[in-house]
């Protein structure tokens, strides 16, 4: 899809009025962002926005999250592990503390993998 | 004040006073506030922000109530409490600067080495085919003497060709890693440029809630006043665009004269209007 993400009051505008008059092609409205269907017609509409608002519209194309493709395990167990930890109020670096889960600081640094499907 | 205006007929008019009727003159008039202003001399003073609403009242005039009203309770001193946060807000939003975002040429170029990539790497694997086939044509050829001088030629050739493009190959492959570096570098700073975009939206918004609600504030200080002055418009044809101009008049402080033109006048002689709404006028 076509993430358009507006910095500036007149450029939100045009967002808005370029969502209302194009429904079924804006996949989902978000404050001053929009995701549009990624057709010709999404790709028209967001280069028009930009054409109009140049450093107020940025475009970028989203691409599908697999995350057995793009995540090492690893991290996907950890998130696992913490959402079912018994005590809701123990923060995740003290959750991880003495295991194997990895720690906050090196998934910070860590790119994800990039798979060939999401690959743009 | 002192009017001078040129009439069809009669040339240069000068008229006194603080009601001024031009309604017997013929001329065709520019009624905006600040034309007005030029033609009337005199110790009046440069029409107010109240004049932007209601300095001329015509039967089709258009008001927004809110917004005259709140330019009316300015004329006569009320402030707003969010008048300084307001304009602390302005201040910040006039020292933001953000640089220009532009990554076109950035991807045009990654865009262009990609293809170029691709173009020359089909290119390179078409020649490998062709060596690869001479060479086998080559080696079975050894025992005929006949053919083997022309193949070597065609290999010799297509080995320069793939030589050649191998190197070209290489060239926009560097390219193309050159041009993706670029680009992430460029994207990077976009995104710190955003982030002062991204202020100035906030700061805009902000800006723009306390306006409405300095307005509201305002127009709420004046709106008895408002209201009683709406119901002491005299009788007459009037559209409600028309009251709420001359009820905001007279709630206003005004120095500047006021235009009220035929159509929107519910007073019989310029004198009553100028008591009405306390302040001079001139009628056209």
């Amino acid at each position: 899809m076509l993430l358009v993400v507006t910095y500036s009051r007149a450029a939100r505008q045009t967002l808005r009025n370029v969502c209302n008059g194009h429904e079924e092609t804006v996949v989902q409205r978000l404050g001053r962002a929009a995701l549009l269907e990624a057709t010709e017609l999404g790709a028209f509409l967001a280069l028009r926005l930009r054409a109009k608002h140049a450093g107020d519209v940025q475009v970028e194309r989203t691409a599908p999250f697999n995350e057995f493709a793009a995540v090492p395990e690893t991290v996907q167990d950890a998130a696992a592990a913490y959402e079912d930890r018994e005590h809701p109020s123990t923060p995740y670096a003290a959750f991880a503390a003495g295991t194997d889960h990895p720690a906050v600081e090196s998934m910070r640094d860590a790119e994800l993998r990039e798979s060939a499907e999401s690959r743009e | 004040m002192r009017v001078r205006v040129r009439d069809a007929d009669r040339g240069e008019v000068v008229r006194e006073g603080r009601a001024v009727d031009l309604r017997a003159l013929d001329g065709d008039f520019d009624l905006s506030p600040r034309a007005v202003a030029r033609v009337v001399r005199g110790e009046s003073p440069d029409p107010g922000p109240v004049h932007d609403h209601v300095g001329v009242i015509t039967a089709t005039v258009s008001v927004s109530p809110r917004a005259a009203l709140a330019a009316g309770a300015r004329s006569r001193g009320h402030a707003a409490p969010q008048a300084e946060e307001l304009a602390a807000v302005r201040e910040r939003l006039a020292e933001l600067d953000p640089p220009a975002v532009d990554l076109r040429r950035a991807r045009e170029r990654v865009a262009d080495a990609s293809d170029a990539e691709a173009e020359w790497r089909e290119r390179v694997a078409t020649l490998q085919g062709r060596v690869q086939a001479l060479r086998e044509v080559e080696d079975d050829s050894e025992d005929v003497e006949a053919d083997y001088g022309e193949t070597k030629v065609d290999l010799e050739s297509a080995e320069a060709d793939l030589a050649e493009a191998t190197r070209r190959l290489s060239e926009v492959e560097t390219e193309r890693i050159a041009a993706k570096q670029a680009l992430a570098r460029a994207r990077e700073r976009a995104r710190e440029h955003r982030e002062t975009r991204r202020e100035r939206l906030r700061l805009e918004d902000r800006a723009g809630n306390l306006r409405r609600a300095a307005r509201d504030h305002l127009a709420e200080r004046v709106s008895e006043d408002f209201e009683a002055a709406r119901d002491a418009v005299p009788e007459g044809d009037f559209s409600e665009d028309v009251r709420t101009a001359l009820a905001v008049a007279r709630v206003a402080e005004l120095d500047a004269p006021v235009v009220v033109a035929r159509g929107a006048d519910p007073f019989e002689m310029p004198a009553a209007a100028v008591r009405w709404l306390d302040a001079p006028v001139l009628r056209v």
